[in-house]
């Protein structure tokens, strides 16, 4: 089992406290960008196409322990940039952990073996490697040769340590199913707990708009690799996400599950577009209009079935009657039932 | 920057460009493309101020439509009604020009080189390698 049963269990407590109390929109993972610049430059990557003097701004650990506790949710995901870089991030997550949130600190691992001491393993906090496939795949993805033997060494030395470790994964429609399912296995034998996997992002401000997926493609990509699943794979994600990405079911997008903090405030209306910032969570929730995003509402979200607007789905579905329920469960123990 | 020896804007870049608009409407849709844009821009005010930085956010609804803008060589942000802007220009780098996966692709493997040693040249500068 790749998420911790202690994880699982505050997830779905807070889940259905929502649910009592008769909660309709609540966050799932806070996902905080404590900063845009980034040690390396990925082709078509939105995130770090800023001017310097905006690269080099930084949030102070005040500002993200505010933001989890404004926002409340069990789980917070520290993208970036590369969190690594910022100097008070060790600061940062022992403060989240103390509030006992589950981070997942999100890394391209050049920096992690080095900075690794600063750290306390702990289940709360996860590190989180991007890995893109394997060698070949992953060091043409970061367009730099070597990183993905860096990343591996660091993994190693991660484990060793006793720290939690999954890996990320975002798949273009380049991908080869085959060398996927190699690289699942590369990274099972490696050690990490779980592994995480999406289609390729679409920032409407991104200049790659080419090469990311379309809906169908990434069904069938998904299907590919997914269909007769080994049963040494582990991913640290919902059975049903799984399910939604192979084409199994639809689900509607659901924006506000995976808020986003950054140095502009918070991300109208999710991590994906950025339409405009609200000054406070709650104004980000009352002032977006919700209604006008997601699958068949508008043209940016056409092909988007990214995991930061669609596992906060799944686990709605698992959670919002006994049948999503069993579906979990089924989806959890056969995971090639048809 | 790191990439100011081989950059030059794309087609379609609107690095260079300077906007006077004439009504409110031509206002709000420069504002958004200044929103939209990955760079600096240079605002011309009512008061003859000029403000260089990034527009980070913009609220066109309400009685009072503003836009945010970190400032280039300031912290803090700087709040700027709508009504007070004359021009826009933007005159800092297009910091997504160039940079897309296909003109990575396209490269010659040794221009791909030369760009990666570049980046990790200049991260490691920083500290951050």
């Amino acid at each position: 089992m790749a998420v911790p049963v202690s994880q699982m269990v505050t997830v779905a407590k807070y889940v259905l406290t929502q649910k009592i109390k008769g909660v309709k929109r609540y966050p799932l993972v806070l996902m905080l960008e404590p900063l845009f610049r980034c040690n390396l430059a990925c082709a078509g990557c939105g995130k770090i196409q800023y001017p310097d003097h905006v690269l080099d701004k930084r949030l102070t650990p005040e500002q993200c322990w505010a933001a989890a506790e404004e926002c409340g949710a069990p789980m917070v995901s520290i993208p970036g940039g590369e969190p690594l870089i910022h100097p008070e991030m060790p600061e940062i997550v022992r403060g989240l952990v103390a509030r006992k949130k589950y981070v997942y600190l999100c890394t391209n691992a050049i920096l992690l073996e080095r900075k690794l001491y600063e750290y306390t393993p702990s289940k709360y906090l996860t590190f989180s490697i991007h890995m893109d496939g394997l060698r070949e795949e992953h060091d043409l993805a970061v367009c730099r040769d070597g990183v993905y033997d860096v990343a591996v060494k660091a993994v190693r030395a991660a484990l060793k340590r006793g720290f939690r470790v999954t890996t990320n994964t975002t798949l273009f429609d380049d991908a080869n199913p085959a060398r996927v399912r190699s690289f699942f296995d590369e990274m099972m034998t490696l050690g990490v707990e779980g592994m995480m996997i999406s289609p390729g992002y679409s920032y409407q401000k991104a200049p790659d708009q080419k090469n990311f997926l379309k809906r169908n493609r990434t069904r069938d990509l998904f299907a590919r690799i997914l269909s007769n699943r080994k049963r040494t794979w582990r991913f640290n994600q919902s059975p049903l996400f799984l399910e939604f990405l192979m084409g199994k079911r639809e689900y509607q997008c659901t924006p506000w599950g995976n808020p986003t903090y950054n140095l502009f405030g918070w991300q109208k209306p999710c991590y994906l577009l950025q339409e405009g910032y609200a000054k406070t969570f709650q104004e980000l929730l009352n002032d977006t209009e919700w209604d006008q995003y997601g699958t068949g509402r508008n043209e940016k979200c056409a092909d988007c079935m990214v995991h930061c607007g669609y596992e906060a789905s799944a686990v709605e579905d698992t959670f919002g009657s006994w049948s999503g329920f069993g579906r979990t469960v089924k989806a959890t123990l056969m995971p090639n039932a048809r | 920057m790191t990439d100011a020896k081989y950059h030059t804007p794309e087609a379609g870049s609107l690095e260079g460009g300077v906007f006077r608009p004439m009504t409110p409407a031509e206002l709000a849709e420069v504002v958004d493309l200044a929103f939209d844009y990955r760079g600096d821009v240079t605002l011309q005010l009512q008061s003859g101020v000029t403000i260089e930085g990034y527009i980070f956010n913009r609220n066109p609804s309400g009685s009072r439509p503003f836009l945010q803008v970190f400032p280039k060589g300031e912290s803090g942000v700087r709040e700027v009604p709508y009504a007070e802007v004359v021009t826009i220009a933007f005159t800092g780098q297009d910091t997504a020009s160039g940079k897309s996966w296909e003109a990575w692709v396209a490269k010659k493997a040794s221009q791909r080189r030369a760009e990666s040693e570049e980046a990790a040249a200049s991260a490691k500068a920083r500290g951050h390698l």
